[in-house]
């Protein structure tokens, strides 16, 4: 007899068999249905983390280096960067003269924690940035209101601030900041310019920051730790742009052959590594909770085909008896088995994204589910199923025709 | 010959010890015959009857079904066999209560891997033969026991086997309905079926031609049905048990 009978023949009774026992399916499908949902829910959330995480960093453009004390994300011995030589004005100076490969090269000042006020409203914990103009198209600004700053502004001190959008709303709420007056450390500066939204990295806003001119920086703080920011052509030079810089810094710094880099030269691939190392970590274990439940729902699987095994022991016998091979007995439960797996996954795939839909409403994380997930899901778990079937379905091709007749 | 048994052996291991439930059976059986198997439980003859089904296989010893070697056949050309060669009837009857008539009838065609269309034919006039032909669409449930054991009937007409294996058919029945089963078979054997009735009652195997007492494994007697069925009874006690 041909396998194609099999199949057709023990989809059928598959078929009839889960219409019969109602009870018993509903279990079978919660167990399975639970795991798989429990698994996309996960997935999808953290694909949806994953596919925000990325479009932030595009958000930051490629082509650009970052040269600093310290490196963008310090792990382990925070110390050695501390005592490192200050990056002067000079230094990067040399740098813009020398380097064949960078088209832009501006330089940046920093101060955390700023608070800034206008009239009664306030927006604290505020990065201030002091920097040039072309530090907007390095690291791809957008200023949809007013304009960014010019090398004008620096050159004549100007008291002026280009805003990030979330300062913008908090201290002007639904009305426009162009021309406002604000006030930071006890000095007005004029509003010339609002930052389109970027959002979040790593869980910091990218919007709670404000930029002066850098001359009016240096003259209001001081002299600060510099850092230098590198725009290029293309983000194909980077490998090379990052050895000429780190060339042309050793050289300005005085760093003997032979002894390490006294600075930083950092990409914006850092900050995805990083992120990469935080999350694998909890996604690894949030899967393996998603598959323990799956394996749970398995193990219900061949336990509920055990029973049904055992329960139609004289219909395998009768079966049998009238010419059905050991192959066919295996292909009806296997068939039987999987079955009642994809449809469990399949109710456990909408509940599985309903629920990753959900979490994406309620909570800021975002959710997405590509459609291959779906698919994945139901085939998945009809997997689980023929897997957790083979044992039930060799105990059932196994009996002896004779004893199972005579079965009781 | 339709079967021919050569010195039949059937040994199974019980424990540590050595089971001898047939020890070399021999016999034949032409096409058209109607022999009874009679013996006490434990006499062998329910592994008779699982060797002549092909259920199981003799640990020595020949038989031929339709002029195949059927005792070293593997396990799924043996399951082809039973599909192809072998009509059975058990004392349960062995319905699937999900199936109705029809379907449970139709069952044995759909393992030789027929169409739907000349199953359910060929099931019809099966389930017409045993004069079931107004109640295929009832589920076994649904049936008196007669009707029940004529559906099984013709779940092992419908085959078209050579030979029809009845394990004590009437044994779950009250006596005027297994009298109406005796009288269906009586039929079928008119019509030219070979019929095998593995059974211990006397009075039911001194209704066929012939018959083969079985004890301890071995024949003790075979001959005409009603000889062998009530042996070692008076002449008038064999014409009341038979009339």
């Amino acid at each position: 007899m041909s396998l194609r009978v099999d199949l057709v023949e023990g989809g059928r009774i598959a078929v009839r068999t889960l219409g019969v026992n109602r009870l018993r399916t509903v279990l079978t499908l919660s167990a399975i249905g639970i795991g798989v949902a429990t698994l996309l829910a996960i997935l999808g959330i953290i694909q949806g983390l994953n596919g925000a995480f990325a479009r932030q960093l595009a958000s930051l453009g490629t082509a650009n280096l970052n040269i600093a004390r310290r490196p963008y994300v310090v792990t382990g011995d925070w110390w050695r960067y501390r005592n490192r030589k200050q990056i002067t004005l000079a230094q990067m100076q040399a740098l813009a003269q020398q380097s064949q490969l960078a088209t832009a090269v501006v330089p940046e000042v920093n101060e955390e924690g700023k608070e800034l006020y206008a009239g009664d409203q306030s927006v604290s914990n505020v990065d201030l940035v002091g920097t040039l103009s072309d530090f907007q198209k390095i690291w791809g600004y957008e200023v949809p209101i007013g304009r960014f700053l010019t090398d004008a502004d620096s050159d004549a001190e100007r008291q002026v601030v280009v805003l990030g959008s979330d300062i913008a709303e908090g201290l002007f709420p639904g009305r426009s900041a162009l021309g406002q007056s604000v006030r930071m450390d006890n000095r007005p500066y004029r509003v010339v310019g609002v930052l389109a939204k970027k959002g979040q990295i790593l869980g910091q806003s990218m919007d709670l920051v404000a930029m002066i001119p850098f001359k009016t920086f240096l003259a209001v703080y001081g002299k600060r730790d510099f850092q230098i920011d590198v725009g290029l052509d293309d983000a194909k030079d980077l490998d090379r742009a990052e050895d000429e810089i780190t060339g042309i810094m050793r050289r300005v710094r005085t760093v003997p052959p032979g002894e390490p880099d006294d600075f930083s030269v950092n990409r914006t691939q850092q900050l995805a590594d990083t992120y990469q190392k935080l999350t694998s970590a909890l996604y690894g274990v949030a899967v393996g909770v998603g598959l323990i439940t799956l394996l749970v729902g398995g193990i219900g699987i061949m336990n509920i085909m055990l029973v049904s095994v055992r329960e139609r022991t004289r219909e395998i016998g009768l079966r049998r008896a009238l010419g059905a091979r050991r192959r066919t007995i295996v292909v009806q439960f296997l068939l039987e088995a999987s079955l009642v797996s994809a449809v469990g996954g399949a109710i456990g795939t909408a509940i599985g994204l309903g629920a990753a839909k959900l979490v994406s409403l309620v909570t800021s994380l975002a959710a997405a589910v590509q459609p291959l997930t779906v698919l994945g899901g139901i085939g998945f778990a009809a997997m689980v199923g023929l897997f957790f079937g083979i044992w039930p379905a060799a105990r059932a091709a196994a009996l002896d025709p004779v004893e199972a007749l005579r079965y009781e | 010959m339709l079967i021919k048994l050569e010195d039949i052996r059937r040994y199974y291991r019980v424990g540590t010890e050595e089971v001898h439930a047939l020890n070399g059976v021999s016999f034949q059986l032409a096409k058209g015959e109607w022999v009874a198997i009679i013996g006490q439980s434990g006499s062998g003859k329910s592994t008779l009857m699982n060797v002549m089904g092909c259920l199981d296989t003799p640990t020595a010893g020949r038989y031929w079904l339709n002029g195949k070697d059927v005792s070293h056949m593997s396990d799924n050309e043996l399951a082809d066999i039973r599909n192809r060669e072998i009509g059975f009837i058990f004392q349960t009857f062995q319905l699937l209560p999900r199936e109705t008539a029809l379907g449970n009838v139709e069952l044995p065609l759909i393992y030789r891997g027929l169409g739907a269309k000349e199953r359910r034919e060929r099931a019809r006039t099966a389930l017409d033969q045993v004069g079931l032909s107004n109640r295929i669409t009832h589920r076994p449930n649904e049936l008196s026991g007669g009707q029940r054991q004529r559906v099984a009937i013709a779940r092992a007409l419908v085959t078209d086997p050579s030979l029809l294996l009845a394990d004590e058919p009437t044994g779950n029945l009250d006596s005027a309905t297994g009298q109406e089963i005796i009288g269906l078979f009586e039929q079928l054997h008119r019509a030219g079926h070979t019929i095998c009735l593995v059974t211990h009652e006397p009075t039911l195997a001194a209704r066929c031609p012939r018959a083969i007492r079985i004890s301890d494994g071995v024949i003790v007697k075979d001959g005409p049905g009603p000889e062998v069925a009530l042996d070692g009874r008076t002449e008038r006690a064999r014409v009341a048990a038979v009339t």
